[in-house]
């Protein structure tokens, strides 16, 4: 099957600085896919190398299997897009706006733009630079999803969304799913991504740090366990065991995080008698913030 | 699409296409209506007696008293094509590069019209907005006659044409320059300069005479500086400026392809 986005060692740079190194991707037709990363990790900077905003230094990508660039048209009718910095002439009003962005396109389903627009309780009458960020935002998000696009490359969708309409914004990504058609979604916000994607892709630095399901990734992720002893026990027991990765002690309490295997630590903790053991759920926010720190698990990209 | 493109940018320019529209209609009504004044002053000639440099950069040559020496030392020598090439240099530096700085070229690039269509949109805009400009005048000069400024029509037509040419032809090197530079400032800078170096040669050349070889390398020759309000605009005129326009079009061309666009 063709793939919805495909890269192969696309690169861009701006002069000395490299904002995108080697960036290889893919994201298959009907999944969400969830692009995270830092500020500055060149996320917008590969979405605008996927819509031919800019001009790749080396490599390629490729939408629904043909070249972002020379087929940009046919390419771009099949593509909805939300910008990061969503910018539109401030005199215009919000009305205006879908009408001519309608127009522009060759026509779009009113009936969709309409519910659309009821939905995220779009302002019509107002110009652009009345509106609240949030307002503009929503305003963008009718403009993204109006023409039924097969692929959207959504670009921070949520910001400045209050959490019921981030609540909604979730539920139309779902029923786009469930219609088969693709998101890119960009973010550096793991809650966000996390509840709706079912790929993700970590970038740091222009490259490349990891790819994966959630549900791997979650997997992977370290495991929290806070242990209650009679007396205080020496850290340096737990560090030594396979897969333990932090320890911190206080008093008779000891936490500690691991991702191995738990028989050998379970018989180590055991040993000591403890008074009680809580274990809690895969921690995805610290596997994250490992990768996203400069001196991150480059081991597992 | 092309005509959506042109529409989208005419709408949002619409006030100050208006103004500058209504500024020049009151200008050029006030300078006609001057004319029966100033007709018989023989003062008004001794300006430009003795090919005065100073007189000349004002686009002062010739006979001032004749209606066509009146209405081109007063408007088509510097106040009209000023005027042109402030707006059609301001949108041509804003059509691209300065939509681009603002954030908001990304969307009308991802739409599925392709670069090139966007430009004829751009180019149409400014070729409208040049036309609401230049009829205006040509109509004002046309109310003229009830002020005794009568000039052939066809002359008067022609020359207006090489105006808006001009101003065409600084327009779309600004839009030139913003795509390859992505920079509004640089693009109205540049094309300013190049402007005003062209109007000081047009303008100087009939009495510095080392001038007046360079006076073919002005566009500002071609469109106002060889009396097309008295004997028309020729086919020469026309040549040049369409020419420098379709060579400055591919140039905008080229360079909006080759833009990384925000």
């Amino acid at each position: 099957m063709t793939s919805a986005v495909e890269t192969q060692a696309l690169t861009k740079s701006f002069g000395a600085t490299v904002a995108v190194d080697g960036l290889d991707l893919r994201v298959e037709p009907g999944q969400v896919f969830g692009f995270l990363g830092p500020n500055g990790a060149g996320k917008t900077t590969t979405i605008r190398l996927l819509l031919a905003l800019h001009h790749p230094t080396a490599g390629s990508a490729r939408v629904f299997g043909r070249d972002a660039f020379r087929d940009s048209v046919a390419i771009h009718a099949r593509c909805g897009y939300l910008p990061g910095e969503f910018a539109l002439h401030p005199r215009m009003t919000g009305g205006r706006v879908l009408e001519w962005f309608a127009r522009a396109r060759g026509g779009v389903d009113e009936r969709l733009r309409e519910q659309l627009v009821e939905r995220f309780d779009v302002i019509l009458d107002r110009q652009v630079r009345e509106l609240s960020k949030g307002n503009r935002q929503k305003l963008g998000i009718v403009l993204a999803f109006m023409h039924r696009p097969e692929l959207l490359i959504l670009d921070e969708p949520t910001s400045g969304l209050d959490p019921l309409m981030q609540n909604e914004f979730q539920r139309l990504l779902r029923e786009t799913i469930a219609e088969g058609r693709t998101v890119f979604l960009s973010s550096h916000e793991l809650d966000e991504v996390q509840r709706v994607a079912d790929r993700v892709a970590i970038i740091r630095a222009g490259r490349l740090v990891v790819t994966d399901t959630v549900r791997a990734l979650r997997r992977r992720a370290p495991q929290t366990i806070e242990l209650r002893f009679a007396t205080p026990v020496a850290p340096a027991v737990f560090e030594t065991v396979d897969g333990v990765q932090r320890v911190t002690a206080e008093g008779n309490r000891i936490t500690l995080q691991t991702t191995g295997q738990l028989a050998q630590l379970l018989r180590v903790i055991a040993d000591h008698d403890p008074l009680d053991v809580v274990a809690r759920h895969a921690d995805l926010d610290e596997l994250f913030l490992t990768y996203y720190r400069p001196d991150g698990a480059d081991d597992d990209r | 699409m092309t005509a959506e493109i042109a529409r989208y940018d005419l709408h949002n320019r619409r006030r100050s296409t208006l103004w500058y529209a209504v500024g020049i209609a009151l200008y050029m009504l006030v300078i006609v209506a001057l004319y029966p004044s100033f007709k018989n002053s023989s003062e008004l000639n001794k300006l430009t007696e003795g090919n005065s440099p100073l007189a000349a950069l004002f686009g002062a040559t010739g006979t001032l008293t004749s209606p066509a020496g009146w209405v081109n030392v007063n408007a088509y020598a510097n106040f009209l094509p000023l005027i042109m090439l402030l707006m059609t240099i301001g949108y041509g530096a804003g059509a691209i590069a300065g939509q681009n700085e603002d954030g908001t070229l990304g969307l009308l690039v991802v739409l599925p019209l392709g670069r090139q269509r966007i430009l004829a949109g751009k180019t149409a805009t400014m070729i409208v907005q040049a036309l609401i400009l230049v009829v205006t005048v040509a109509a004002c000069v046309y109310l003229g006659r009830a002020f005794q400024v009568t000039l052939d029509p066809l002359h008067v037509a022609t020359a207006t044409l090489a105006v808006l040419l001009l101003g065409v032809d600084f327009g779309l090197i600004a839009l030139a320059l913003g795509a390859a530079s992505g920079s509004r400032g640089t693009a109205i800078g540049i094309s300013s300069a190049l402007a005003a170096l062209c109007y000081l040669i047009s303008s100087l050349a009939p009495v510095v005479e080392w001038i007046h070889p360079l006076r073919y390398a002005s566009l500002f020759y071609w469109a106002v500086g060889n009396q097309q309000l008295s004997d028309g605009a020729g086919p020469g005129s026309f040549v040049v400026l369409v020419a420098v326009a379709i060579a400055a079009a591919i140039g905008a061309n080229i360079a909006f392809r080759r833009l990384d666009v925000r």
